[in-house]
């Protein structure tokens, strides 16, 4: 295999939770595609977007999870959390249910990724002033408490969308670089260069005895 | 595949749980020290357990005729030695696969795998098993692996040199008797929960890899992008096929079969050659054990053509059902895949006196399919010789196989037997026997059942067949070339037929062999000529490198995107073993090909709950292509119960997965209407309403009280049971006592499952005077009610008693004694039922061998693999076994009696 198509250095796995209708969905849009979707349908099951970034001069590929947030799914996106380097959580606020389920979203998280998970709490549709139930200080307290890195975005007007992302990816970068990610670990959710040629692809010779296709 | 892991898991020692496993063919096989280096290719099925903390992997050996047995040939502890790489060197063979190279001190060990999301998951779990190993700070203990090679004794190692428990022996004997004992090597018996369709269950790797889910996806897009290609890098070689297929009446063979198997100038490539009424005795029908099958199979080897120089691909054989298939030698190598299956379509939608029989393999790059099936007799039931042919179509599977298939997912197939498809009945026999006179059998064939249905397209669909220009097979007196002239004077028939179906294959021969007369049937045989696929590798590389090259553009640009029809789906009411579908719609609505399919949710063992199945669970699906899931749904005897207690509900999510790209959740619900079939005894004696009339939450309460085990925290009083056996129970008695005492059949003629249900429908929704439908449906809906019961009447905690106890009868009324009450009451009833049918034995013609077979099965069964009990059931207990000890517990007290 050339190296052409994966030219990037790293895989880092990410997240996206919190309650439905939050916006997590719109986030990732907005990330990939730099665009907002105004009347985004419910998740239900898990949406797959990719960026390639660069962080310290790295290329570093985002292989982004966005979870439905409906509360009958919960059981199931739980299994998503495994192997995540990055876990972003969202709520609204506009809507002050969405920040008091957060300590829930939170034990989930720490309890099914690994300790060098870094979560990133978002409080999303910043662009609704007016509307706001949650104040910044509050919120910002919260994430203090429970060391988190918190910022206040708008997946309308794609306000600090890019940098929450990014400093996500930032401080997964720093800690492999200061060593307190180990690589190795089975669920570190960081991969170093894409998987070797042969582990997952065939070697680029046919077999003479072997069916093609047994669809 | 899930059969198969539950199959092995069930005979390994608890605690040792499955994790993954795959097959491969092994490629090389080496020590160190040079002893031994061969390049013989055979099977292997590798199994990675794990015992607490610790895993291993067992290597079995798959034998090649027999594709279904497997003997243990070494276990290799993944410790700090052990090791296991992808091997990309090593590929001085063409070839695409995978070679999995495995080493540990002197052993080292080359496996070659289909590259694909199944050995890519079983790498992963292997490798991420010895990650574990590395790390662990304990010392290793690998004294748990003793089990499987009692002879070795696992020796806590430091210093490097002692010998693990793959001692030198072993490894240059891989077949050591030590290991045939240590893990019962036939896996071959089939339980009936086990008919249904095969699942595959698929762990998302990516999750837990975190990543690189595209180039997975990339995988069956280039094996897709190839099979599409596949006529421009394969050529095609003529290869004879001989089908002959026999209805031989119970006899043995008398005379020499070269005048059916070699009749013609050169030896074929292939033979299959089918046989039915192998053995009419009773204990073939009810053990499926009989002399005959080895007698036929050496009168075979003797017919076959002298000019050929053959070897037995395999045999299959279910009761009188037999398919040999033969290949000549030189073709051997180039043979993979073997496989057999059968499918039993007489009582009970299981007993194997009709039915079919099957064996597949793979040519070079073609899939072949032989099938040899004998179904329903008799003029009039056209329509039961249809569904016979239905059955076998949709139940027939070859789980052993990767992915597993069917018989319609060969490149050809050859369909032989017995179809016992007569001549319209309308047709006069003089003017039959007139036309025969005559041979004009072109006017006859207008009558022939088979070509009408056929014509009809009700059975087999796009195959074909030979022109008939032979008398037909069937009937005559045995010993001679006169029709038959038994009382019965049977009209002649075309009953025995040879049809094929697939490209590439050339007509030849199709005749009868009047010159065997050992029957009452001729055989018949059909000689066909049909292409068979070989890859040619210069054409095959250039082809292959232009897919990756195309695809290598796509990839970076677009991801995977379905959409489906429906995210919930409900069945609304669901009655106990009565299906119901729907089809779920998947979409390409993206810019590439999608794999798709349901995967297992974290921590569960299957994609879906067990009362749901989804076909195909997985799928490939080009740009615009639709693609359509059928979900069943069935509560039978397996599921029941956990949904009467309310242990389990009709509530799913199941996870499509498309390679690479994004999951939809599936909610499948449904209202599931609780029936008598599926409930406990005790439970069922404490409702004296019809149980449609029963509170939903009555019915659980009253079922977890049966089994406080269960549900500890409902310890409600057990209250005094207000009847003193089921009173669906002795509606049915009540019933056959009244009907069918006297009926021909009884017990022995399948009933009909629109009548079963009706019959079900009446006990749980009234009491009645009368039950709904004939004798025999009545009496198949008793068999059916006691199989279901929660627990048998011998319940689980005595089934090891029981049959242990047999022998006598001093010790089974021992058995007798320590029932619970109200399992002694039903054991009671029912024998004096038994003893009562035997008494009209002139009339219905039953016997004491039959009712106890039927009844044996029925009143003691195995407990599920993961019955809560601890297995007391020794493993080494085959199948005929098994029965006969069952019947003759049962038989003792027929013939005793219980209040002496
Ligand atoms: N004004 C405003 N609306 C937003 C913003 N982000 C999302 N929305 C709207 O909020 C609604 C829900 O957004 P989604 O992205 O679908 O929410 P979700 O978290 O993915 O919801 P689930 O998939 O059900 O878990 C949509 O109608 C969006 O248009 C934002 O930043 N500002
Ligand atoms: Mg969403």
């Amino acid at each position: 295999m050339s190296a052409g198509p994966y030219n990037y250095s790293y895989i880092f796995k990410y997240i996206i939770i919190g309650d439905m209708g939050v916006g997590k969905s719109c986030l990732l849009h907005q990330f990939t595609e730099k665009k907002f979707m105004a009347d985004c349908p419910h998740t239900i099951g898990v949406e797959f977007g990719t960026r390639i970034i660069e962080v310290a001069g790295q290329k570093i590929k985002l292989q982004i999870w966005d979870t439905a947030g409906q509360e009958r799914f919960r059981a199931v996106t739980r299994s998503y959390y495994r192997g995540a380097a990055g876990a972003l959580l969202v709520y609204d606020i506009t809507r002050r249910s969405t920040y008091n389920h957060l300590s829930s979203w939170l034990s989930d998280a720490r309890n099914l990724t690994n300790p060098n998970t870094v979560i990133f709490l978002i409080g999303n549709k910043s662009d609704l002033e007016a509307q706001r139930d949650v104040t910044y200080e509050e919120a910002k307290q919260f994430a203090d408490e429970n060391e988190l890195l918190f910022i206040e975005a708008s997946a309308k007007t794609g306000d600090n969308v890019e940098d929450a992302f990014l400093e996500t990816a930032k401080k997964i970068y720093q800690n492999i670089q200061d060593g307190s990610l180990d690589l190795n670990a089975a669920e570190s959710g960081v991969q170093h260069k894409p998987l070797q040629p042969g582990r997952n692809q065939p070697q680029n010779q046919p077999n003479p005895t072997k069916e093609g296709c047994a669809c | 595949m899930e059969s198969l892991i539950a199959n092995l898991q069930a005979q390994l020692p608890s605690g040792h749980r499955i994790v993954t496993i795959s097959f491969s063919l092994k490629h090389s096989f080496s020590l160190e020290a040079g002893l031994v280096q061969e390049w013989i290719r055979t099977n292997r099925l590798l199994v990675l357990v794990e015992n607490s903390t610790e895993s291993a992997l067992l290597i079995y050996i798959v034998s090649k005729n027999v594709a279904d047995e497997f003997s243990l040939e070494r276990t290799i502890p993944l410790d700090t030695e052990f090791k296991c790489e992808i091997d990309t060197a090593s590929a001085n063979i063409v070839t695409t696969d995978i070679f999995l190279k495995l080493s540990r001190k002197k052993v080292h060990l080359l496996f070659e795998m289909l590259p694909g999301f199944k050995a890519n998951k079983f790498v992963d779990e292997v490798v991420k098993a010895s990650e574990v190993a590395n790390k662990k700070r304990a010392p290793p203990n690998f004294s748990w692996l003793e089990v499987y090679n009692p002879q070795l004794v696992w020796e806590s190692t430091t210093g490097s040199d002692s010998e693990q428990p793959t001692s030198a022996a072993t490894e240059l004997q891989p077949s050591s008797q030590n290991c045939h004992d240590a893990i019962p090597a036939h896996l071959n018996h089939k339980s009936d929960s086990e008919l249904s369709s095969p699942d595959v269950t698929a762990h998302r790797s990516s999750i837990a890899t975190g990543g690189a889910t595209p180039i997975a996806a990339r995988e069956s897009v280039v094996r897709y992008q190839m099979a599409l290609r596949e006529t421009a890098y394969t050529d095609l070689r003529q290869i004879s096929i001989f089908l002959g297929t026999y209805n031989v009446n119970g006899q043995p063979p008398t005379s020499g079969l070269a005048d059916w198997l070699s009749v013609d100038k050169d030896p074929p490539d292939i033979y299959a050659v089918g046989f039915q009424e192998l053995d009419l005795s009773k204990e073939a029908f009810l053990f499926n054990e009989t002399p005959r099958e080895e007698e036929w199979l050496r009168a075979v080897i003797r017919g076959l053509h002298p000019k050929g120089k053959y070897r037995k691909v395999k045999l299959v054989r279910l009761v009188g059902m037999m398919l040999i298939v033969f290949i000549q030698e030189k073709h051997w190598a180039y043979v993979r895949g073997v496989a057999s299956e059968f499918v039993g379509t007489g009582l009970m939608g299981k007993m194997g006196n009709k039915g079919g029989v099957a064996i597949r393999l793979d040519l070079h790059n073609s899939s072949l399919c032989f099938v040899n099936s004998h179904l329903a007799a008799h003029t009039e039931e056209v329509e039961r010789r249809n569904q016979d042919y239905l059955d076998i179509c949709n139940r027939l599977v070859f789980s052993t196989t990767f992915p597993s298939k069917a018989i319609k997912d060969h490149d050809q197939v050859f369909w032989i037997g017995d179809l016992n498809y007569r001549l319209s009945g309308d047709l006069d026999l003089l003017r039959v026997k007139d036309l025969l006179d005559q041979s004009n059998y072109q006017a006859l064939l207008q009558y022939d059942q088979f070509r009408a249905q056929h014509a009809a397209r009700k059975i087999f669909v796009g195959y074909q067949e030979g022109p008939i220009l032979f008398r037909p097979s069937y009937k005559y007196d045995p010993g001679t070339d006169n029709w038959d002239t038994s009382e019965k004077n049977r009209a002649p028939a075309w009953c025995d037929r040879c049809l094929w179906k697939g490209d590439n294959v050339q007509f030849k021969e199709y005749r009868s062999h009047p010159g065997l007369r050992m029957s009452d049937h001729k055989p018949v045989s059909c000689l066909l000529e049909c292409g068979v696929k070989i890859i040619d590798t210069v054409r095959y590389r250039r082809i292959y490198e232009e897919v990756m090259k195309k695809l290598d553009k796509l990839e970076n640009e677009f991801l995977p995107q379905v959409s489906v029809d429906s995210t919930e789906i409900n069945f609304g009411n669901v009655a106990f073993n009565e299906g119901a579908t729907k089809i779920l719609t998947v979409a390409n609505t993206g810019q590439v090909p999608v794999q798709y399919e349901f995967i297992k949710k974290h921590r569960d063992s299957k994609y879906c709950k067990p009362w749901l199945a989804c076909e195909p669970y997985t799928g490939f699906l080009m740009p615009g292509d639709n693609s359509y899931i059928t979900l069943e749904i069935l509560v039978d005897k397996r599921t029941a119960w956990s949904l009467n207690s309310g242990l389990d509900e009709l509530y799913d999510i199941l996870v499509l997965h498309l390679d690479g790209g994004k999951d939809i959740f599936i909610t499948v619900s449904g209202n599931y209407q609780k029936s008598c079939f599926g409930c406990s005894i005790e439970a069922l004696i404490q409702m004296h309403q019809p149980i449609a009339q029963v509170a939903p939450e009555t019915v659980c309460q009253l079922e977890k009280a049966a089994y406080p085990s269960i549900d500890p925290g409902n310890d409600s009083d057990s209250k005094q049971p207000v009847l003193a056996v089921p009173k669906e129970l002795w509606f049915l008695l009540d019933e056959l006592y009244r009907r069918g005492m006297d009926t021909p059949g009884l017990f022995e003629q399948p009933g009909l499952s629109t009548e079963i249900a009706a019959i079900r429908k009446t006990l749980d929704e009234s009491l009645p005077d009368t039950l709904p439908g004939s004798v025999h449906s009545v009496a198949e809906s008793l068999l059916i009610f006691l199989e279901t019961l929660k627990e048998p009447i011998i319940p689980f905690s005595l089934t090891q008693k029981a049959l242990d106890g047999c022998g006598a009868f001093p010790s089974c009324k021992t058995v007798y004694s320590c029932l619970p009450l109200s399992h002694q009451h039903v054991f009671k009833h029912i024998i004096s039922f038994l003893k009562e049918v035997l008494l009209h034995s002139s009339k219905n013609g039953l016997d004491a061998k039959t009712l106890v077979a039927l009844f044996g099965s029925a009143l003691i069964r195995l407990p599920p693999p993961n019955y809560p009990l601890g297995p007391s059931i020794s493993l080494s207990l085959n199948q005929p076994h098994l029965d006969r000890k069952r019947c003759m517990f049962i038989h003792h007290f027929l013939v005793n009696d219980l209040d002496d």
